[in-house]
C-alpha cells in the first residue's frame, strides 16, 4: 500500500512534467504537436551523449540539452507550423511524420539498441518498507519544482500573461498589442526545453531507445484531452490519475496491462464526455 | 484517338493499367515482383485509409488497427482451428467491419484532432491487448508462424496480390463516381452544409466507414496469408501508420490513383534506399522527403504536379 | 390560414449568458416574416435552434404542428424548413452544379448509390436563382458573393421546403443583387412559400416582408406592420443602443 501511495506520487510528478509542454502548446498554439516526443527524445540523446560519451558535467548535459529542446522547439514552428498556417489537421500530421524522421535520425547516429542511462543521482531510499531510487525522487523534486516556476511565468511575468491572453482569445489578444507569432515561438521554445528535460528524467526512469517517444506522448496526450486545456492544475491532477492508475495496475493486476488504462481513459473520455473532465469549450 | 467521355477515358485507362501490370512479369525479376506485391498492400491499405479520412476529414490514426483485426482474426481461425481460408477470410472482413463500428463510435461526437487521438488510441490499446490477452491464440510478443499461404512463388503471389488490388481500386473508384461519394467528400469539406442540405450525416459516414473497414480487413486478411507471419509490433506501429498515411498523401488524397501511385512510389523509394542505408535510417531520407513534399503541398503530388502546370500555362 | 412554424418560449442559454429568453412567436403558412433586432439580439441563434443545429435549453418548436425539437437537423430539413447563412459556406472543390446536387440528394443511401444525378434539375434550380448556364462548371472560388448567395439559396431550394430562413441575404451585395434576390423571394412568396428573413437593411426588407417581429436579448420587443415596429420607440431605443 505504502508502495503504491509512493511510487504513484513520484511517477505523477514525472508526468506531469512530461505533459505539461504538450499541454502548454495545445492551450496557446491551438495544435496538437505529435512530435512532442520527439524533444524528449531528443533531449534525453542530448544528455547521454554529453554526459556519458563526453563525459561533460551533468549540469551543463542538462543546460545544452534543454537549449537543444527549446531550439528544436522555435524550429517547428518557423518551418513546419508556420508554414500550415496553423491547420490543425495539417500540423497533426506534419508532426507525425516529423516524429518518424526524428525517430530514424536517431537510429542513424545512436543505432536502434536502447542504452542505459546512469541515474542522475544515484542511490536508494529505504521508507516503511518500500524502496525509492534517489533518482525518481529528483526527478519529482524538479517537476514540482519547474512546475512551480511555469506557474509563477504564466501569472506574473509580461510573457506569462501574453500567453495566457492568446490562449484565451488571439484576435483579442493582438488588438491589445501583443504579437501572437512571438508569443506563440516563445511558448514553442518553453515547450521544448520543458520535453527536454522530461525526457532526460523519464529515461534515467526507464531507458533510451529510438521508440521512447510514443509512451510519453500518449499519457500527454491523455493528459490533455482528459485534463481539458491550459490549466496547469488540470495537468497535474490528470497526470496522478495516470500515474496511480498504471503503479496499481502494474503491483496488483499485471505490468504488461500498465498502458491499457489510459489508452482506455482517453476512448472512454472522448466518446462520453468530448468536453473533457475539466471544460473545454471547442472540439 | 476518337473523342470519348471522361467515364469511357477513365475505364480504358484502367484497363490499360491493368494490361501493363499483368505483363509486367514477364520481363521484371522475382525480387521485383515481391517489391510490386508490397506496393499493391501498401496501396490497398493507403486507398482504405483514403476512402474514409481523404474523403471525409475523418483523419484515422488507427487503420492498423483495423488491418491487425482483419490479419489477426484469419491467421487464428486457420492456424489454430484448422477453419479453411475461404471461410475465415470472409469471418475476418466482416470481424473487421464489426470493429469499425467502435471506430464510427467516437466519429459521432468529435472530430479533427480528436478523433484522430481516439483511433490512435485504439490502436496502442490493441496492441498492448494482443499480447496479454489469450497469448494461446494470439501467440503473445512473438506472434504466429507458419500460416498457410494462399499461393507459392513470387509471379503467383503478383497475380493475386494484383487481382486483389485492383478490385478493390476499380470498386472504390465506382463508388466514388456515385452521389454517396459525392456526399462523402462534401462531408470533408462542411459537413454542417451537409446536414444543412438534409442529408443524414451519421448514416453517410458510417457508410464510409464500413467501406473503409471492409477494405482494411480485406487487405489485413490477404497479407497475413501472404506473409504466413503475423506478430504485433509489426502491425501495431507507428511506422506502419505513418507509411500508409504518407502514401496516400503524397500520391494526393481524396483520389483513389493518388494512394496507389503513393504507394508504388514510396515502395520503390525504400527498396532503392536499401543498397545505401540498409535498416531503419530509410525512414529518415523518405520521411524527410514526405515532410517537405507534404508541407509545400498538402494534397499530394498529384495537386504539386497539376499547380507547376498551371503557373507555367 | 394555419401556423406552420410556432416558437413558444424558447429559452437558450450559452453558460451564463442567455441568448434567447422565453421567447415565442409564430408565422403563418404563406406569410413573409421579417425578424429585426440589433446584433447579438439573439436572431442567428433562433435560426439554429430552428435547424436543430442548436439545442434549446426550455421551450416548444413546432413545424405544421409537429414539436420537432427532438429531431436532428437532416430531418427537420425533409419536414420543409430551410435555411441560409450569413457568409455562404459552398463545397469549395465542387463545381456550381455538384453543390446544388447535394441539396439535391435522395435521403435512402441506397438511392444515392444507384440513381443517376438528374443534371437537368440542377441547371433548373440554377436558373431559377439566375445563376447563368455557365456558371454551372465553375467552382465556388469563381464566383461573386452575390453569386455565392444565389448559390447557397439554389442548394437550400433544391430540398423543397415549405418555409425558407433567411439570414441576412442582403449583406455585401451590390444594389443590382439585391434587386435580385428581392425579386426571387418576391416570385417565390407569390408561389406560395413561407419565409422568415433577418436583415439589417431594412429598406430593401420592406416590401418583401408582411409582419415584422423585432428582437432584443433575445426577447421580442415588438410586433406587427413594418411601419409600426420600426416606428415603435423600443425598438428605436434598442437599435440606438441605449
Amino acid at each position: 500500500m505504502t508502495q503504491i501511495l509512493i511510487q504513484g506520487l513520484l511517477l505523477s510528478g514525472l508526468y506531469a512534467l512530461i505533459a505539461v509542454g504538450f499541454t502548454l502548446i495545445f492551450s496557446v498554439g491551438r495544435v496538437l504537436n505529435l512530435a512532442y516526443g520527439a524533444y524528449l527524445m531528443v533531449g534525453a540523446y542530448a544528455y547521454f551523449h554529453f554526459v556519458q560519451t563526453m563525459g561533460m558535467p551533468q549540469a551543463y548535459g542538462m543546460v545544452l540539452a534543454v537549449g537543444i529542446g527549446a531550439l528544436f522547439g522555435i524550429l517547428k514552428y518557423r518551418l513546419i507550423v508556420r508554414q500550415l498556417h496553423g491547420d490543425q489537421v495539417a500540423v497533426e500530421i506534419a508532426t507525425l511524420i516529423l516524429a518518424v524522421v526524428v525517430q530514424a535520425a536517431i537510429v542513424l547516429v545512436f543505432n536502434d539498441s536502447a542504452k542505459i542511462m546512469h541515474p542522475i543521482v544515484p542511490g536508494v531510499w529505504r521508507v516503511g518498507g518500500a524502496t525509492v531510487t534517489y533518482n525518481i525522487l529528483a526527478a519529482t523534486i524538479a517537476s514540482w519544482v519547474i512546475l512551480g516556476g511555469l506557474w509563477l511565468f504564466v501569472t506574473r511575468t509580461h510573457a506569462g500573461r501574453a500567453m495566457q491572453a492568446v490562449s484565451m482569445d488571439v484576435k483579442g489578444a493582438a488588438i491589445s498589442g501583443i504579437d501572437p507569432g512571438r508569443v506563440n515561438q516563445i511558448t514553442w521554445a518553453i515547450s521544448g526545453a520543458l520535453g527536454a528535460i522530461g525526457g532526460i528524467f523519464f529515461a534515467s526512469y526507464t531507458q533510451l531507445s529510438p521508440g521512447m517517444w510514443v509512451g510519453p506522448l500518449i499519457i500527454a496526450v491523455a493528459v490533455v484531452v482528459v485534463g481539458g486545456i491550459g490549466s496547469i492544475l488540470g495537468a497535474l491532477v490528470v497526470a496522478h490519475i495516470i500515474g496511480f492508475m498504471e503503479v496499481t495496475t502494474t503491483t496488483l493486476i499485471a505490468a504488461e496491462l500498465r498502458g491499457v488504462f489510459t489508452m482506455l481513459l482517453i476512448i472512454v473520455v472522448l466518446i462520453v464526455a468530448p468536453k473533457g473532465l475539466f471544460g473545454r469549450e471547442e472540439l | 484517338m476518337s473523342r470519348l467521355s471522361p467515364f469511357w477515358r477513365a475505364v480504358l485507362l484502367w484497363a490499360l493499367f491493368a494490361a501493363v501490370m499483368l505483363a509486367l512479369p514477364e520481363v521484371v525479376s522475382r525480387g521485383t515482383m515481391r517489391t510490386f506485391i508490397a506496393a499493391f498492400f501498401l496501396a490497398i491499405f493507403a486507398m482504405s485509409w483514403d476512402f474514409l479520412s481523404g474523403r471525409t476529414g475523418y483523419i484515422s490514426f488507427g487503420h492498423p488497427f483495423l488491418i491487425g483485426i482483419g490479419a489477426y482474426t484469419t491467421a487464428i481461425l486457420s492456424y489454430r482451428f484448422d477453419v479453411p481460408v475461404t471461410l475465415s477470410i470472409p469471418v475476418a472482413v466482416v470481424v473487421t467491419m464489426l470493429a469499425g463500428t467502435l471506430f464510427f463510435l467516437p466519429a459521432l461526437r468529435i472530430r479533427g484532432t480528436y478523433f484522430a487521438l481516439v483511433t490512435l488510441a485504439f490502436m496502442e490499446l490493441m496492441y498492448q491487448l494482443v499480447q496479454v490477452i489469450r497469448p494461446d491464440l494470439t501467440g503473445g510478443t512473438r506472434g504466429i508462424s507458419g500460416i498457410e499461404t494462399l499461393r507459392r512463388g513470387a509471379e503467383a503471389n503478383y497475380y493475386l496480390a494484383f487481382t486483389l488490388m485492383f478490385v478493390v481500386a476499380v470498386t472504390l473508384w465506382s463508388l466514388t463516381r456515385t452521389r454517396i461519394g459525392m456526399a462523402l467528400s462534401a462531408i470533408g469539406m462542411n459537413e454542417a452544409a451537409v446536414a444543412g442540405s438534409g442529408l443524414d450525416t451519421t448514416r453517410l459516414k458510417l457508410f464510409a466507414f464500413m467501406v473503409s473497414a471492409c477494405v482494411a480487413g480485406l487487405g489485413g486478411a490477404f497479407y497475413v496469408h501472404y506473409l504466413g507471419s503475423i506478430a504485433p509490433r509489426a502491425l501495431f506501429d507507428i511506422n506502419f501508420l505513418f507509411t500508409i498515411i504518407v502514401a496516400a498523401l503524397i500520391g494526393g488524397a481524396g483520389t483513389i490513383t493518388g494512394p496507389i501511385a503513393g504507394a508504388l512510389f514510396l515502395t520503390f523509394l525504400l527498396e532503392e534506399l536499401r543498397p545505401v542505408l540498409p535498416g531503419a535510417e530509410r525512414y529518415l531520407v523518405y520521411g524527410g522527403v514526405a515532410l517537405v513534399l507534404y508541407i509545400v503541398q498538402p494534397k499530394g503530388l498529384q495537386a504539386l504536379v497539376m499547380g507547376l502546370r498551371g503557373r507555367r500555362a | 390560414m394555419s401556423r406552420l412554424l410556432e416558437l413558444q418560449d424558447v429559452v437558450k442559454r450559452f453558460g451564463g449568458l442567455i441568448a434567447t429568453n422565453g421567447l415565442s412567436f409564430a408565422v403563418e403558412e404563406g406569410e413573409s416574416l421579417g425578424l429585426i433586432g440589433p446584433n447579438g439580439a439573439g436572431k442567428t441563434t433562433i435560426f439554429s435552434l430552428i435547424m436543430g443545429e442548436l439545442r434549446q435549453n426550455a421551450g416548444t418548436i413546432r413545424l405544421g404542428g409537429e414539436e420537432i425539437s427532438r429531431l436532428p437537423t437532416h430531418a427537420r430539413i425533409r419536414r420543409g424548413v430551410a435555411r441560409t447563412y450569413q457568409v455562404p459556406r459552398p463545397f469549395a472543390e465542387m463545381d456550381v452544379a455538384s453543390n446544388i446536387q447535394v441539396g439535391l440528394m435522395p435521403p435512402s443511401l441506397w438511392r444515392m448509390l444507384v440513381e443517376p444525378r438528374d443534371r437537368a434539375a440542377e441547371a433548373a434550380l440554377a436558373e431559377s436563382v439566375g445563376l447563368p448556364a455557365e456558371d454551372l462548371a465553375r467552382t465556388p472560388s469563381e464566383l461573386s458573393v452575390g453569386d455565392l448567395r444565389k448559390l447557397e439559396l439554389a442548394r437550400t431550394l433544391a430540398t423543397e421546403p415549405r418555409i425558407v430562413l433567411l439570414d441576412e441575404v442582403f449583406a455585401g451585395l451590390t444594389v443590382g443583387e439585391i434587386a435580385q434576390i428581392s425579386e426571387l423571394i418576391a416570385e417565390r412568396r407569390a408561389a406560395g412559400m413561407t419565409f422568415v428573413i433577418v436583415s439589417h437593411d431594412l429598406r430593401s426588407l420592406e416590401p418583401l416582408v408582411d409582419r415584422v417581429v423585432a428582437m432584443a436579448y433575445g426577447a421580442v420587443i415588438a410586433e406587427g406592420a413594418f411601419a409600426e415596429v420600426t416606428a415603435d420607440p423600443a425598438v428605436r431605443a434598442a437599435y440606438l443602443g441605449t
